[in-house]
Parts: structure tokens; sequence; C-alpha cells
């Protein structure tokens, strides 16, 4: 159940990746349509983070490749941002809340050029848009989990993207920082943005999202949420991994180099 | 060679005295690291070795000399308090530990140097011994500091193998080690005790300075040969044993050479042949069966586009036809070719290259597993026909005969591929 | 106290080099790589022994490019053991600096009497003599102590190298992959890094020798860290630090009559002693109201 689109601002044509030398996505092929606000969910070590990485070049692709609004990584940079995982930066670094946000304009500013008033200004009021203008000079690591994230999602809206990848960011935060966050997307969908979430809550995921991809280390589906929250795809992307691709991973494993590296 | 022949033959009592030494330390230090290698604690022995500068000093100074038992004592005291302060500062500050080792191990050899260049001002005579401990002397060793550092070295040995489960199971599953009941605490802390005291063993043959080496490279070395605890053990201490020795022959055959340093390049240098030859890890074997696996996929495609000549009923290809399939690879074909021949799965008859028997079924072989690997795709990953030639081109080198069995099983046995083309089978003609 | 000349040099030197090596050292502790500044620390000295026998001197830019090229070159080797080989990164670090380290001493040991260089050296410089090598120029000027010459110039190119490069070390160092995603080459960033540690190892190496030059790369660094909880300050509290480490230190070797770098290493630990025990105190006096943030980590 795969609902390929024209136009796509997002084209994943094939994409086969690994993790050195453990392959994690198997030929996934889907596109994305403006404007969506799209969820991907499926089973720990489906490879949701290893296909929002691949997306954004942090990882070795072995097969296929990927174009966004129809270029490669490099031409479109600017016009797309990424949301780490929040576990994955260390919190205890010696920075405000204002400084992390102000990162987020970095990729606009030349090599040697320091930040001036115009993203300082800029910063500070994508800290408003999540709530955080009273934390501006707060150090990170005395924020709690849910602020941290919406730090992290200002960092995001300073990029003034078109495009956004999140992964996971609504682990381990508040009930109030989730649904802030959520209608936080809404909003830039609306204005035709493109945001793709990695999400784990398969019940709350029909309510956030118009567009689900549910992987399990390869596309169950890919399509609009009422087309494909079937029981019947669920199953397959809840129940268990395709045995032959597991062992055809051992076998790359067992190889001491990746086969599949071309 | 005189040399080498008085050495080895053990004759001088002094230079059998330095080599029990050197080999008890050895075994002590290689053991104590292998354990604190595979708890990824490595550079805790580096720390160590650097901080025992401190107390080796100060002990000179209350005992006014060279006198092992205080400076044992001395050593041992000042490495066990930075081995505490370590864990101290990391649980009580934000630094994190490779910091806090770094800041430790420089801090108290700083106050090492400190004590070390103010004990050189007063000039004291028996001063001289005291340069041995940076860099080491195995020579220098003489029957009195052979009876304490080896007993030390001996005691170290003997509780390693007394505790030898408990510090395993503390080290590969410290929260089971827990729940069975074992006083882990207790047996971390006396395993530090064990660390610092192996440390402070080789500290007048080895140097404080190079000391960490001869914990940490016998056994990053061994690790390459085997994943056996016991093997891994045994060549640690197999490895450190003879590069002791050989550093020990060195400093005692060339004059003024310190013997830390020569200890360090021979237990490097079976190290990165370690890395580079042992067996399954070694780079060398990767490379190797890289460059075979190249090899089997240009054999592969030659046998395939034999095939799929014979399955077009084409006219049947000559070795310059083949030659022009491969661009940029003419050499390679050709030796191919001819080895394919004399392996009797392909034979030239009038100026052509046909399959035989044999390497029909080869042929066959690969071409079906491209096949079934390209309607699995299709089937089980919903792939669009156009989009399953570029993974089963990878595959079909690499499924084992079990996977291809599987593969036929889940298929339930097909006759077509996607792009219906049959699925060849060794008993169609 | 009257004015000495002599002691104004040395704790200016001291200064110099204690703020260009705590600078560096910054970034390298937020990027959990204290140890590779060991590791370089220790790897640079075959290169400067050998660029002294080659070169046969001891300035010139020769031992500079030499050594400092031995710390890249180290760099690299850690990090082919720990990707390629596989080998874990403690261990990499670990056999790597040894070995270097070990083929330096024995270098030596071998041209021991051919160069001006000894073990006591390669350990804990020569700070004290600072004043009396002098450059002079051939109409007998004297410029001033060499070894401060190569002090002020490390200096400003760390200075400038920190100035410009201050918004890609932060965000490199915090969060590594957003900077991969906007398009900054994290790998050559990284890579300037080690050539700047190992550039200032090599130019501090005479002053306070190759081991106790870690001392002043990490702990006024993780002194100022525990202390502050933002970059700017963290980096000034570290250039301060490293001028109270050299005054003070050069005190308490002048008293004891021990090696200065030595005594600037033992004062450096004292200052990081006490900014734990403030903490800790300051911790405790708070109470446990706070959520400390180890525990808001996942």
């Amino acid at each position: 159940m795969i609902t390929q689109v024209e136009n796509p601002v997002l084209e994943v044509h094939d994409l086969t990746v690994s993790y050195g030398r453990n392959p994690v996505l198997w030929n996934i092929d889907f596109t994305l349509p403006k404007g969506s606000l799209a969820g991907i969910i499926g089973p720990n070590g489906a490879g949701k983070s290893s296909l929002i990485k691949a997306i954004m070049g942090l990882l070795e692709i072995n097969n296929g490749f990927i174009k966004i609004f129809d270029q490669g990584l490099n031409e479109v940079r600017k016009k797309i941002s990424y949301v780490p995982q929040r576990e994955s930066v260390d919190w205890d670094f010696p920075a405000s809340a204002l400084d992390i946000v102000q990162m987020g304009t970095y990729h606009k500013l030349g090599l040697f050029k320091r930040p001036g008033k115009a993203e300082k200004a800029l910063a500070l009021d994508c800290l408003k848009k999540v709530g955080m203008e009273k934390y501006r000079d707060r150090q990170i690591s005395e924020l709690s989990g849910g602020q941290q994230q919406r730090v992290f999602i200002a960092r995001a809206l300073a990029q003034q993207a078109e495009i956004y990848f999140m992964d996971e960011p609504f682990a381990g935060v508040d009930i109030s920082t989730e649904n802030m966050i959520v209608d936080l997307l809404k909003a830039m969908t609306a204005e035709g943005k493109t945001v793709i979430v990695v999400h784990h809550d398969i019940h709350s995921a029909p309510k956030y999202f118009d567009w689900i991809i549910m992987l399990n280390m390869y596309l169950v589906a890919s399509g609009p949420t009422e087309k494909v929250l079937t029981e019947e795809l669920l199953e397959k992307t809840f129940g268990g991994k395709l045995s032959l691709l597991s062992d055809a991973a051992q076998l790359i494993k067992q190889k001491g180099f990746n086969p599949l590296k071309s | 060679m005189e040399d080498f022949v008085y050495f080895f033959s053990f004759q001088d009592p002094n230079v059998a005295m330095v080599v029990a030494g050197i080999t008890l330390l050895s075994i002590s230090a290689a053991m104590v690291g292998t354990f604190t290698f595979l708890d990824k604690k490595a550079l805790l022995g580096d720390a160590i070795s650097h901080a025992v500068l401190p107390g080796v000093c100060l002990a000179f100074m209350f005992a006014g000399s060279k006198n092992p038992y205080w400076i044992v004592l001395g050593a041992f005291i000042t490495g066990a308090v930075s081995t505490y302060a370590i864990e101290w500062i990391s649980r009580s500050t934000k630094l994190k530990e490779d910091t806090v080792i770094a800041a430790v191990l420089s801090v108290f050899f700083g106050i090492g140097i400190l004590l070390f260049t103010q004990l050189q001002q007063t000039g004291d005579a028996a001063l001289s011994g005291l340069d041995h401990f940076l860099f080491g002397n195995a020579i220098s060793i003489v029957y009195e500091d052979l009876m304490v550092y080896g007993i030390l070295a001996l005691l170290v040995i003997v509780c390693l193998l007394v505790f030898y489960k408990e510090f395993k199971l503390i080290i590969f599953n410290p929260g089971y080690a827990q729940s069975v009941g074992l006083p882990v605490k207790r047996l971390k802390l006396l395993f530090n005790t064990l660390l610092v005291m192996a440390v402070v063993t080789g500290i007048q043959a080895i140097g404080v300075v190079l000391m960490a080496a001869l914990l940490i490279t016998p056994p990053a070395a061994a690790r390459f040969w085997s994943d056996r605890l016991k093997i891994i053990l045994l060549l640690a201490v197999i490895f450190a044993v003879l590069s002791g020795i050989a550093g020990a022959y060195i400093s005692f055959a060339v004059p003024h050479m310190p013997t830390g340093p020569w200890v360090v390049m021979a237990i490097s240098f079976i190290a990165f042949a370690s890395f580079f030859f042992a067996g399954k890890k070694g780079i060398l074997s990767k490379w190797y069966n890289q460059r075979n696996y190249q090899q089997k996929i240009h054999r592969d495609h030659l046998l395939k586009s034999l095939y799929q000549v014979r399955e077009r009923n084409a006219a049947p290809l000559g070795k310059a036809d083949i030659l022009e399939l491969f661009p940029g690879k003419e050499k390679e074909t050709k030796r191919f070719i001819s080895k394919l021949k004399k392996e009797g799965q392909i034979e030239e008859k009038s100026n052509h290259l046909l399959l035989t028997p044999t390497g029909l079924v080869e042929a066959k072989r690969v071409v079906r597993l491209h096949r079934l690997w390209e309607l699995y795709l299709a089937q089980y990953l919903n792939l669009a026909p156009d989009h399953v030639h570029d993974m089963a081109e990878k595959m079909e080198h690499l499924l084992t005969p079990e996977l291809e069995a599987k593969l036929d099983a889940s298929l339930d046995y097909p006759t077509q591929d996607p792009h219906h083309s049959k699925i060849p089978r060794d008993h169609d003609l | 106290m009257t004015f000495d000349p002599n002691a104004f040099l040395i704790i200016l030197t001291g200064t110099l080099i204690a703020i260009s090596c705590g600078l560096l050292g910054s970034f390298l502790i937020l990027r959990n790589m204290a140890m590779i500044g060991d590791a370089i620390s220790h790897a640079v000295l075959p290169g400067i022994v050998l660029a002294f026998f080659f070169s046969g001197q001891r300035e010139g830019i020769a031992i500079i490019i030499g050594a400092g090229l031995l710390g890249i070159l180290a760099t690299i080797i850690i990090d082919y053991l720990s990707t390629k080989v596989k080998l874990q990164n403690d261990a990499s670090i670990g056999v790597t600096f040894t070995w270097l380290f070990a083929i330096g001493i024995i270098l030596i040991t071998v041209f021991a009497g051919q160069i001006d260089l000894d073990q006591d050296c390669v350990l804990y410089g020569e700070i004290a003599y600072i004043p009396l090598d002098l450059i002079v120029t051939e109409n007998n000027t004297i410029l001033g102590p060499r070894v401060l010459w190569i002090a002020v110039i490390n200096v400003i190119l760390v200075l400038l190298y920190v100035g410009f490069m201050y918004k890609e070390l932060k965000l490199t160092s915090f969060d590594k992959q957003f900077a991969q995603t906007i398009g900054f080459s994290t790998g050559f960033i990284n890579l300037s890094l080690m050539g700047m540690v190992s550039y200032t190892t090599v130019s501090s190496f005479e002053a306070v020798g190759a081991i106790l030059v870690l001392a002043l790369l990490v702990v006024p660094p993780a002194t100022a860290y525990i202390l502050t909880k933002k970059l700017k300050p963290m980096l000034l509290l570290t250039i301060l630090i490293g001028f109270l480490t050299s005054l003070v230190g050069y005190y308490l070797a002048y008293f004891i009559d021990g090696s200065i770098a030595g005594a600037m290493a033992s004062v450096s630990g004292l200052f990081l002693l006490a900014a734990i025990l403030y903490v800790t105190i300051q911790k405790r006096s708070i109470g446990k109201g706070i959520i400390m943030p180890a525990e808001l980590k996942r």
C-alpha cells in the first residue's frame, strides 16, 4: 500500500542503507506531497531514525537516491531542517537556550561570520513561538526534558526551512509540550511547509498526522493516514520482521565488509 | 651475538633475576590490563601509572634512599588516591570521565615532577636511581627489588586467578553479578587495588611514563586472535612476557638504553602485526575477503552473460564480444575466461565461448538467485518491477544455498520473475 | 618585593602558553577528547627529536611543521584503529601514543650528545632558562627571549583561530550531526582543531615539556567548565585561571626550588580541587529540592 504522488517535495528512490556493516533499511521507495505532516512509525529497530539520517546525509547509502524539491541534498541544504533526538547531545554544554536557537541561523551566515542583531531577533522570535522566551538565558542543563525539546524545535524554526525532519520529538516530553508541538507543526503545514516526524506511539498517530509511513526494515506502507492505518498493515509493521531480510542482514554482518557498497 | 648468548643462557644470576622479575611483572600487568581493557577503562591504567610518581618521590624524601619497601608503599598510596580522585570527581561534577582522567593524570604527574626536581636540586647521591623510575631500567633490579616487586606481582596474579569468575562476571554483566549476591562494590575495590599494585610492580623496570602500554597493548593485540576470555588472557600474557624480556635484553646489550621504551616498541610491534595479520579480524584478511568477493562478482557476471545469450537464442559470443561487455576490465576478464576454462565451466568452440554442463548449472544458479530476489522484492516489499533490478544485482552474489531454499519456499517455488522471465532450474533444458 | 625582570618574563611566557593551551583545551573537553590531547602531546615527541636532529637547531619552522604533522598523524592513526581496525577507542589512544612516545625516547637516547635535548626536557621543559636564551640580531640588538616570541606568535594564532572559527567550533562541539546537516565540514573543523593543538603542543614543548602541556590543555578549562554556564565566560575564566596558574606556579617553584612547569601543573590541580569543593558545597547548601541536571537527562 504505497501511494506515489506527482511533483513530490521528497522522493526516496529504492533506498538501501546500512549502519556500518549492518543493513537496516531495504529498498525504501516513496514520495511525499508538499504540505504533509507525515509520521514515520514502526517497531524498535525498524530503521525509522536511520531513514531520516540517510535523507540528511548522515548515513551511507548503499543503493538508490534521494531527491528533495527534485534536487540533491547539497543544493537544497538551506531549505531543510533536522531535529536530532534529544539524547544525541550533551545538555551539560555551556550554552543558554538562546545560544542553541541561534545555531539555527548559522547556515545562512558565511564562514567566519558571527550571528548579529537580526539573527538574535529571529532566535528570540522562535523562542517565543515555543513559549520559552522566559528561559532565554537559562543554561540548557537547567531545563526540563520538554523544555529542551522546545529549544530544539525553536532552533529548527530559526532555520526557516521548507521541509523539516524530526527524530522522536515527543520522546520523554510532558503532555503540554507534546500538544504545543503538534499545534505548531499543524500550523506550519497549513502554511505549506512539509514536516516528517519519527513517532513511537501508534495510538496518537492518526490524531497527529495526515500521512503515515510504516517501516519495518522495509517500507510496509506510505500514504494518507485514513488509507494506510489498517489492521492488516499494522500487523505487517509490528508483527515481527521478515525473516529473509534478517537472515540476509546476518549474512552481511559476518562478511567483515559490506558487499552492498557499490 | 655474544651478548645474546650470554643473556639468554642465564648463566649470570643477575640476568636470571632480571628476567624472572620482568616476567612476573609482565604477567600481572597483562592480566590486570585484560580486565580493564574489556571493561573499556584502558586509560585508567595510564592515569594510575603517571600518578605513582609523586608517591615514589615522597618515599625517597622519607627514606632518604632508594628503599623498595618505602617506594612501593608511596607509589601504592598516590596511585590509589588517584583512582579514588577520578571516581570522586566523575561522581560529583558534570565533568566527563576522559576529562577527569586527563586532569588527574597530568596534575599528579606535575606534582611528581615538582618533587622530583626538588630532590634533584638537593643533589642527593642516592638519587641516581630515581631517574630509572621515569623510563625504567630493568638491569638495575637487584635481589631486594626482585623480592618486593616479584612477590607483589605474584600476589596480583594469584588474586586474579582466585577471583577470575567473579571479575569476569562484574565486567560482562554487573547487574547480574549484583543480583546473584556478589559483593560488587568490594570486588571492584579489590580489583582497583590489584590494578594499582600491578602498575606499582612495573615502575622500576618499565618506568611510570610508559607502564600504561604494558597494561593496554597486550590485551588489545590478543583481542584480535580470539573471542574467549581465557585465550585472550593467555595470549596477552605471552605477548607481554616476550616484549618484557626483549626490552630487558636491549637495555642489557646497549648501554644507557632505558628498558621501558623498548618494551613498548616490542609490544606495539606485536599489536600492529596482530591488527593487520590476525586471523579473521585482521585488516589483511578483511581486505583479502573483499578482493575475493569482487572477483566472484566478476566471475558470476561472466557466466551470466553467457547464459543470457543462450536464453535469448542469440548468436554465441566470441572472446572479443565478451571483452566488450566489460569495458575497462579487459585484463581481468581475460584472466577469468582462462580460469573458467580450466575449471571446465566454459569451453571454446570455433572461436565461440560456450557454457559446459557444469558451467550451465552455475550460471543458472546466479540468474536464478537474481530473479528470485527480484520476485521477493516485488512480492514482499511491494516494489514496482522497474525498481528491483539494482539490489538483485548485488544479492545474487551473496545468497547462500540455505537462503536460496528459504527464498524459494517463501515464494512457493515460482517459475517467473516480475519481468516475466523464466526462473531457470537445474532440471530444465 | 622588587620587580624581577626574569620572573616577569617567565610568568608572561607561562601565561601566554597557558592561554593558548586553555582556549584549545576548552573545545577538547567539550568534545570529550581530553585524552586525544594527551595522545597528541606525547606523539609529537618523535617529530621534535627528528626535526632537531635534521635541522640541527632549535628555532625554525622545520620543528614546528615536522612535529605538528606528527600530532595530526597520531589523531589519524587513532581514528584508523578505531574505525577501520575496530579496536575500541580508549585502547586505540593508549596503543598509539605510548608507541610514538617510546619512539621519541629511543631517538633521544640514540642521538644523545648530537642534539641538545634530554629526557628531563621532554618531561618538564626549561621555562626557567627562558630569559637566558635571547634572540640577537646581526647588529647586536636584543629582541628578547626566543621562547617568549614563540609563545607570542602561538597565542596570536590561537586567538585568531578561535575568534574566526568560534561559531563552527561551538556548534560542532555541541551537536555534530546538526552541524553536518547544515553543511559544515565537521571533519575539516575537527582536523583543524587537532592541528592547532599539535602546533601549540610543539610551541610549548621547550617551556613546559611534552607531558605537562596536558595539564594546561585540560585542567584550567575543566575548572572553568564546572564554574560557568556559558561558553564565553568559560573561555574568559580559562584565560584568567591560566594567568593565575602561571603566577602562583612560578612562586611555588621558586620557594620549594623545583620545576616551574611541575609547579604550574600542581597549582592548576589546586584550582580544580577548590572549584570542585566550591560547587559541591554550594550544591549541598541549596538542598535536595532542585533537580540536578544529571537526573534530567533521559
